[in-house]
């Protein structure tokens, strides 16, 4: 009787703290595996093995951050191999015309053209732009945009350092950027070239790990 | 000492996503005030991270809540294995008589272990997975090019069973089932029910679940959970799972209907 009740204080327990993360989880798992399947079976596995080293979470601390790290380490040791990465830019042509752009004239453009050229965007054209990052950029990008998690949960999820973090977040918004700008031209959104530089890009990548307040002060 | 564009360029992503404090803020606001070209960059920035929000709130399936919490009904918690075990005054007295079960087994006494073991939660993950009626990733009636799919696909011997007659195959979903891989075969039955033969590696040599039912040249396991039958059956180290919810004659005589080769 007694490890009944235990048993079901732990597992009650498990699930309160838990379960409230699972839409957020299985958002995550999604745009990893890329396909519902995959994302659910994921998720699934997740909240077991959670379960299971459910003694060695520290109570008090951040629960959400804990079941993403175990989903992202249960990605990368199981999934990942069956996941086809897709290449990021598909061709030269595309990354030409994605150097340079000009906004459609329209009076909703004129007032602030990066709002409404985002928003021009088809949500399923944004989702394929995060899907076609390389999978340690994709990570950082759900991790920071679609979780808003800090850089240093990140950093804790991920295992790495947080100037890690830092650069690949740098060049995954950057990737990121120049697919969604591809896309754009292809809805007729933005006109290639001319004018406006929506995708300009740096002649050289700095180093973000040079920044000064990571890097040691 | 002022920034240029290119210092700030890099520390764009840590600014726009508030990870700086008061100070490097205004460091980089100085630099702002004056610069069109970066105040761009930042409001593409921010954007771009309101697309990527905006397009992705997926929420899960329903289904899903349902088979997590199924799955974690099986779950023993993490340290409760044995210090569970023996505060309890029962189960001491269990543990007594399966320790002298055990030595009666290690005497001889029997072909299997005593121990029930936790393979009722691969069945109810099954169950899970068979109520989802989720994809397949392969369409075929045929056993044999579905066993050809699966040849590559599971490291295990996975053999696709033929029916004498009943159910139409017709396909198969991989899936990974208590962490072990396991295949889900996709039948129609003449009653119009959908049908599901788990088949899933199981090195632990432990029983299946439910109670002992012989068949002709044949030993299997029925359960009943959750509204589904189940019947099982072991080859070597493979569990056959198979999930309905037909009735109990209905579902024994779809197993007398298995050829195995």
């Amino acid at each position: 009787m007694l490890d009944f009740k235990h048993t079901d204080r732990t597992r009650r327990e498990f699930e309160a703290l838990s379960l409230e993360h699972l839409d957020p989880l299985y958002s995550a798992a999604l745009r990893l595996t890329k396909n519902e399947r995959d994302a659910e079976d994921l998720v699934q596995d997740t909240f077991l093995r959670a379960f299971r080293f459910f003694d060695k979470f520290e109570r008090g601390t951040n629960m959400k951050a804990w079941l993403f790290k175990i989903l992202t380490n249960t990605f990368i040791n199981r999934y990942r191999r069956r996941v086809k990465e897709r290449t990021v830019v598909e061709g030269a042509a595309r990354e030409q015309s994605s150097e340079r752009f000009i906004v459609r004239e329209t009076a909703e453009s004129a007032v602030n053209p990066e709002q409404y050229f985002f928003d021009k965007l088809l949500s399923d054209d944004v989702l394929r732009s995060i899907d076609g990052l390389p999978i340690d950029f994709r990570l950082v990008v759900i991790l920071a945009d679609l979780q808003e998690f800090s850089y240093k949960e990140i950093a804790e999820i991920l295992d790495c350092p947080v100037g890690t973090v830092m650069s690949r977040l740098y060049r995954g918004r950057k990737l990121l950027q120049k697919n969604l700008m591809s896309y754009a031209v292809e809805q007729g959104v933005l006109q290639a070239p001319r004018a406006m530089e929506l995708g300009s890009e740096a002649e050289e990548e700095a180093d973000v790990l040079q920044f000064k307040r990571r890097a040691g002060g | 000492m002022a920034l240029h564009c290119r210092d700030i360029e890099s520390f764009l992503p840590a600014y726009v996503d508030g990870e700086f404090d008061a100070s490097e803020r205004a460091e980089v606001e100085s630099h702002l005030v004056d610069c069109a070209a970066c105040q761009h960059a930042v409001r593409i920035q921010s954007a771009m991270k309101e697309a990527v929000k905006r397009a992705a709130p997926a929420v899960a399936p329903i289904e899903l809540r349902r088979s997590v919490r199924l799955a974690l009904r099986d779950e023993e918690p993490p340290g409760s294995r044995w210090d569970a075990v023996l505060r309890n005054p029962r189960s001491v007295g269990l543990l007594a008589a399966a320790v002298g079960a055990a030595v009666w087994f290690l005497a001889g006494g029997m072909s299997h272990p005593i121990f029930p073991r936790n393979h009722s939660g691969l069945v109810e993950d099954g169950i899970a997975l068979h109520r989802r009626g989720l994809p397949l990733d392969y369409t075929a009636s045929d056993v044999g090019s579905v066993q050809q799919w699966l040849a590559g696909r599971l490291d295990f011997a996975a053999r696709v069973p033929r029916f004498r007659q009943g159910p139409a195959l017709q396909g198969v979903r991989l899936s990974h089932l208590h962490s072990r891989p396991a295949a889900a075969l996709s039948y129609a039955v003449p009653q119009g029910q959908r049908v599901t033969l788990l088949i899933a590696d199981d090195p632990d040599d432990g029983d299946p679940p439910g109670s002992v039912r012989r068949l002709p040249g044949r030993q299997v396991w029925l359960s009943r959970t959750r509204g589904y039958n189940v019947v099982s059956w072991r080859t070597d180290e493979i569990v056959y799972s198979l999930i309905s919810d037909l009735d109990e004659s209905d579902v024994l005589q779809l197993v007398q209907a298995v050829e195995l080769r």
